[in-house]
């Protein structure tokens, strides 16, 4: 775990960091049509899908009993509704984002039980593998556009790595649990009494070996 | 066996008290409380529903031109005021290096968080009953969130367990508390992660190093287990006789 770097694992190096600038003179949607339309538009946000201008926000919606929000995505030049974005716009973002050549293996369309790698929030969204031998996969949220998750092997292998370490073979991942705490005591004692172990057997011979005269194991016995 | 025995004796003489420690911090990790160790003591994460008068809000486009080229506006909502936080320069994360200008989204001029202001939004993140001591600005790194990237107010209360409030100077986040139950399980990390240069991260060349020590110290004593086993060494004494 501690050779490979964290940042790597994260899987930083797998997407880049678009810097691409807003047109001011592009917003001819304005944000007080949009709020007539949706009086309810929370978290509303102004940025970029690619090279175009676009308002993100969030609405109520109403999940069979619970009310949970809706990410709304609009075209902020006609107020077109951008959102759920299609196979073929998250291939295009996709590609857009991730760094490498490699060609597309997989796409398919994450609306529930979503794998370990990606939290349920994120849902609905776009998963994208790319062929390369970390097997990556880029999350892409089927209503923002935006990378919501970027995995590959060595995260996977990372996470079990976790497990094994604070010993949860459960599925929680949780570093306060008894198994752990047993086995970590008993290591205690067992690596306390190595190092007194250490100490007898070292430390203190090598001592011996340098003063002879005053050591007190080969007097022993002779008096 | 007799290298076995030879490299077991000298592995534990070069890691034996660092394993202690990983174990040791290892067990603090089991059995510490992890919302005080989190900082949450003192946190207030309430938020009130703030009224958004949108009808006086700016336009975005307006707000935009007239300041430097932006990634990203979002509204956002500082002591129950609705600004627009502009991102000129993003990072991939919020805690590395971003650029950010605030500015008030009913009349369109730019904030920069002083300290009193600093300190209101401390207030506003803060539960206990304390009285504010001293606030700081502070440049990367701090102490207390190594990994914070951007320059970022420091709001110390008087309160029995020292908390301090950080928030982020150009956007008015709030990066964490700290308070001495954070500190200890600090140090607690940087014992377990070999962080003695407080870099907090645990991909350090002596941490690789004395895991690989550690492995070999771990091999050579299951090979010699195994041939304890093999001998009948594990009787005890009085059968053996």
């Amino acid at each position: 775990m501690v050779f490979m770097h964290i940042d790597y694992i994260h899987g930083d190096s797998l997407i880049s960091n678009p810097q691409t600038k807003i047109n001011p003179d592009k917003l001819q949607y304005s944000l007080a049509k949009l709020l007539q339309t949706y009086p309810e538009a929370e978290q509303i946000n102004v940025g970029k899908l690619m090279q175009q201008d676009v308002y993100r926000f969030s609405i109520p919606a109403i999940n069979t009993t619970i009310i949970t929000t809706q990410q709304v995505m609009l075209n902020a030049q006609t107020g077109e509704r951008l959102s759920p974005l299609n196979q073929t716009a998250a291939i295009a973002l996709a590609q857009y984002y991730y760094l490498g050549n490699e060609s597309i293996t997989n796409v398919s369309l994450l609306n529930d039980n979503p794998p370990f790698e990606l939290s349920a929030r994120h849902l609905p969204a776009w998963r994208i593998n790319f062929d390369h031998f970390s097997a990556p996969s880029l999350y892409i949220s089927a209503d923002s556009g935006l990378v919501v998750g970027k995995r590959h092997a060595f995260w996977r292998l990372f996470d079990w790595m976790f497990r094994f370490h604070v010993m949860d073979y459960g599925d929680a991942e949780e570093i306060d649990n008894q198994l752990l705490f047993w086995i970590a005591l008993f290591s205690t004692l067992a690596t306390v009494s190595g190092l007194i172990l250490v100490y007898f057997r070292v430390l203190r011979r090598t001592k011996n070996k340098r003063k002879p005269m005053l050591s007190k194991r080969k007097h022993s016995g002779v008096a | 066996m007799f290298w076995v025995r030879k490299l077991h004796k000298w592995a534990s003489v070069i890691v034996g008290i660092q394993l202690l420690l990983w174990l040791i911090s290892g067990l603090y990790f089991n059995l510490m409380d992890h919302d005080k160790a989190q900082g949450l003591t003192h946190l207030n994460d309430t938020h009130a529903e703030v009224a958004i008068e949108t009808h006086r809000l700016l336009e975005p486009g307006t707000i935009l031109a007239a300041f430097k080229p932006s990634v990203s506006l979002s509204i956002i909502t500082l002591l129950d005021k609705p600004y627009y936080l502009l991102t000129h320069e993003k990072g991939l994360y919020n805690n590395l290096n971003n650029d950010y200008s605030l500015v008030d989204a009913y009349d369109g001029n730019q904030v920069i968080i002083d300290t009193t202001m600093a300190q209101q939004l401390a207030k506003a993140s803060y539960s206990g009953e304390a009285t504010i001591s001293s606030t700081l600005l502070l440049t990367p790194p701090l102490d207390d969130f190594p990994k914070q990237h951007n320059d970022t107010w420091q709001i110390n209360f008087a309160d029995n367990i020292g908390t301090s409030v950080y928030i982020e100077a150009q956007s008015g986040r709030l990066v964490g508390h700290s308070d001495e139950h954070t500190r200890l399980a600090d140090i607690f990390f940087m014992l377990h992660f070999m962080d003695y240069t407080c870099e907090g991260s645990f991909n350090n060349i002596p941490i690789m190093i004395f895991a690989f020590i550690t492995l070999w110290l771990t091999f050579s004593g299951l090979i010699w287990v195994i041939d304890m086993l093999k001998r009948n060494r594990y009787r005890p004494k009085l059968k053996r006789r």
